[in-house]
Formats: structure tokens, sequence, C-alpha cells
């Protein structure tokens, strides 16, 4: 039997990855990032040298923590499907793409949510951009957008990436090949087994929940059906009451922790992120639990977004955080600098191509 | 809580055949609904067709007029 099928089942796991993400902002993970998706995959890409920012390279055991636990479960309740075959080069572009706006944003929609729920108005301009980025897939989807099928293909070709996540991880914590910052948001982090732990069951609960932050919005677009943002709603509760029972909750557009208030570029930032992920079918997160439960389509959108992550830091698309002046340096206004505003651009045209041209019936 | 009743679901490879098949039915005058897709069907996230079951023929023939491909129909609690 499957427990997760009642509204009160849904919102049991928003209320767990809530209460997880708490203890991993409580145990060292940045403020008001905890387990935000995007950051920790770009964090790992800085560990494996993808890309040369200092301040945030480290090998975050979440990551593998929520492949392997989404694999693990859907072995066990026998959900694995090893399927692969739809377009996934178009898949890989999307993780790319999905990548340089939540690095514009400065969070994929899980951070977006943690945000909110901490004060940072901003973030309530991202949802708006997210949620026009969301309608703008649907929309596509209405006219007949597909990627194409998936076929099952060997079983072993879904092991690959949770695989090489498992070497990854055992390297980074025995050997002193990957990169690790020595300060900034890379060098604020839970113990290695409270982050993978909390990885694990963070993976194993997204997948049997369906938990999606795209499709929770795409479903209610679409099919006026409310079940997935059932998960949502409660792990924002979760996390409101969180703040503002300790004392982190402060309602403004400044002085937040790694965020800034280009209200343009947050709006902009996240509705690459909504349209994006409506067409690869599923947020961040989402392409994390795929891959854990066999898809090599979602694993290739995984390795879009760790080359997304090392393209942003690389060539300067990733945004600056808003920060105050003091007694050594100016203040800074943050943002996307003229790189990064060019790649929303790009990126937007590229995706209106994919979702109303390339990925039509007409067009084959 | 919503008393659940049989229905006949049809399950599709993509969303692109899920969006069809709601025109088709609606041109057609067919009653249902796409809805997310069980989750005791399958870990994906897509759409089915939701319709009365002694409509399961009606369909059927639709989408073989309309060459519309479908992974699968069948009958079940929802």
């Amino acid at each position: 039997m499957n427990l997760f099928y009642s509204k009160k089942t849904l919102a049991l796991a928003g209320v767990i990855m809530g209460v997880i993400a708490i203890i991993l902002a409580a145990a060292g993970n940045p403020g008001n990032m905890a387990i935000c998706t995007a950051c920790f995959i770009r964090d790992t890409a800085g560990a494996l040298k993808l890309h040369s920012a200092e301040a945030v390279q480290y090998f975050r055991p979440e990551i593998a923590g929520i492949i392997l636990g989404s694999f693990l479960i859907a072995l066990a309740t026998k959900e694995y499907r090893s399927t692969a075959g739809s377009s996934p080069m178009i898949r890989f572009i999307l993780g790319v793409i999905m990548m340089i706006g939540a690095l514009v944003f400065l969070g994929c929609p899980l951070r977006m949510l943690i945000r909110m729920s901490a004060g940072d108005l901003n973030a309530y301009v991202g949802l708006a951009g997210f949620a026009a980025g969301v309608a703008t897939g649907a929309l596509a989807l209405k006219k007949g957008f597909s990627l194409g099928r998936n076929y099952e293909t060997k079983k072993a070709g879904g092991y690959m990436i949770p695989g090489l996540m498992v070497l990854l991880l055992i390297l980074s914590v025995t050997t002193g090949l990957m990169a690790a910052s020595e300060k900034g948001p890379g060098s604020l982090h839970a113990p290695l087994l409270v982050a993978l732990a909390a990885g694990l069951v963070f993976g194993a609960v997204a997948q049997k929940s369906r938990t999606c932050f795209a499709g929770s919005i795409r479903d209610i677009i679409l099919l006026k059906n409310f079940d997935l943002i059932t998960i949502i709603g409660a792990f924002f509760a979760v996390m409101l009451i969180y703040n503002i029972t300790a004392g982190n909750f402060h309602a403004s557009f400044s002085g937040q922790p790694i965020a800034h208030a280009q209200h343009l570029w947050n709006f902009l930032g996240l509705y690459i992120v909504g349209f994006a992920a409506v067409l690869a079918g599923g947020c961040p997160l989402r392409q994390l639990i795929l891959t854990g439960q066999g898809s090599s389509d979602a694993g290739c959108t995984f390795l879009g977004m760790l080359v997304g992550a090392a393209v942003s830091h690389n060539f300067g698309l990733a945004s600056s955080a808003a920060a105050a002046a003091t007694a050594d340096t100016e203040a800074v206004i943050g943002g996307p600098a003229a790189a990064g505003k060019a790649a929303v651009i790009l990126s937007i045209a590229v995706l209106l191509y994919i979702g109303f041209v390339a990925g039509q019936k007409k067009a084959d | 809580m919503r008393k659940k009743e049989e229905k006949v679901l049809v399950t599709f490879y993509t969303t692109a055949e899920a969006m069809a098949t709601e025109k088709a039915c609606r041109e057609a005058g067919l009653e249902g609904r796409l809805i997310p897709i069980p989750r005791e069907l399958s870990a994906g996230c897509g759409f089915v067709w939701c319709a009365p079951p002694k409509l399961q023929s009606k369909i059927e023939e639709l989408l073989q007029e309309k060459e519309i491909a479908y992974e699968e129909i069948r009958i079940m609690m929802v």
C-alpha cells in the first residue's frame, strides 16, 4: 500500500522535510539556505573544481544523500525503473538554464520558500516570477509540447549516477582531492553524518510524496489539483513557525542573508527556473529524485545543473549578494552583472524556442 | 474525505498525449477530466485521463480515430 495518497500524509511529508531543513540550519548550514538544491549543486561543482569561486566549494553530502535516499526507497518499494531516451541533450540544456536562473536569483525554489519563511520579501518577487515561468511552461504543454517518451533500458543505467555519488562521497571524506571553502557559504556546513542522514531521509520522503515545486503550481494551473502544493504549504508553515519562534523572521527587502533586491532579476531568474522545470518535468529537487529512481534523462538534467553552476561562476553569470558598508568595504547593491543579465535574456529565448517550436509535434 | 469510485483511467507516455486526449474528448462531448497519475500506478508525476467506466469503448475508439498513442487503459478505484 502506498501511504502517500492522502492530503494528511502529504502534509506530513512537508512537515518532515521542513524539520530536516531546520535541523540542517541549526547544525551549521548557511542561513536561509539549509538544504537549497541549487546552492548545494553549485558547491558540489566547486568541490569538483568545475569552477574556482573560492567561497562556494564543498562536496555537500546532502546532494548525494537525496539521490541515494530516492534510489534506496525506490528499490525497496519496487518503484525503481531504469529509463532513458527522452531528448537527453535538450534536458541537459534545461538543467544548465535552471542553474543559471537559480544563481541569478540566488536559490532554487526550495530556498525561495526558505527565504520567504524568514521574511525575505525578495523571495516573494521570485515566487511571482517562478509562478509566471510555470504558467508559460504549462501553456507550452497545452499547445502540445513534449520531449518524447522514454524507454526501459538496462537496469544498470539508472545505477550510474547513484554509484558515482557514492564514489565521490567516499573520495570527499577519505582524500584531499576535493576543494573546500575556508570562508563564505561553502565553509558553513553541518557535520558529515548529520548532512548525509538528512539528505537520505529528505530524498526518500520526496520520492514517496512526489514532491515538486514546479509540478505543484503546474497541477493547479492545468488540473485544479492541490495535492502537491499541500506538501509545499506544510513545508513553508513549519519553516515560518520556526523562524518566528526563533526570532529569525525579519520582513524586508534589504539585510537578508545571501540575497539581493534587484526585483526584475529576482523575477526573471526564477521565471526561467519555473519555465525550464515544467519543460524538463520537474524542479531541481525533483530532477535529483527522478535520477535516483532510475531516470537517465533526469540524470542528464542533473549533469546540466552541475555544468550550469560551473558556467555561472566561471563566466560571472551568478549574482552577487547585497552587503552593507563596513569600516573596510563599501556597500554592495548585489544582483547580476551584465553577463548574468544577458544569460537570462538568452535563456528565455532558448526556452521559448524549445517550448513553442522545437518541442511541438509539428516540428518533427 | 471524498468517496472512491470506479473509473476508467488512460495512461500515456507523454503529457502531450494526455493534453490531446482532453481536447479530443471535449470536442466529442465525452465526460471526463485529467488528473495526476495515481501514486499506486507510477512514481512519475504525469497526467491520466479519468472517466466513467461506461465510456471505455468510446474512448478507445476515439483514441484510435485520432491516432493518439496511450500506454494503458484500466479500470480502478480513484
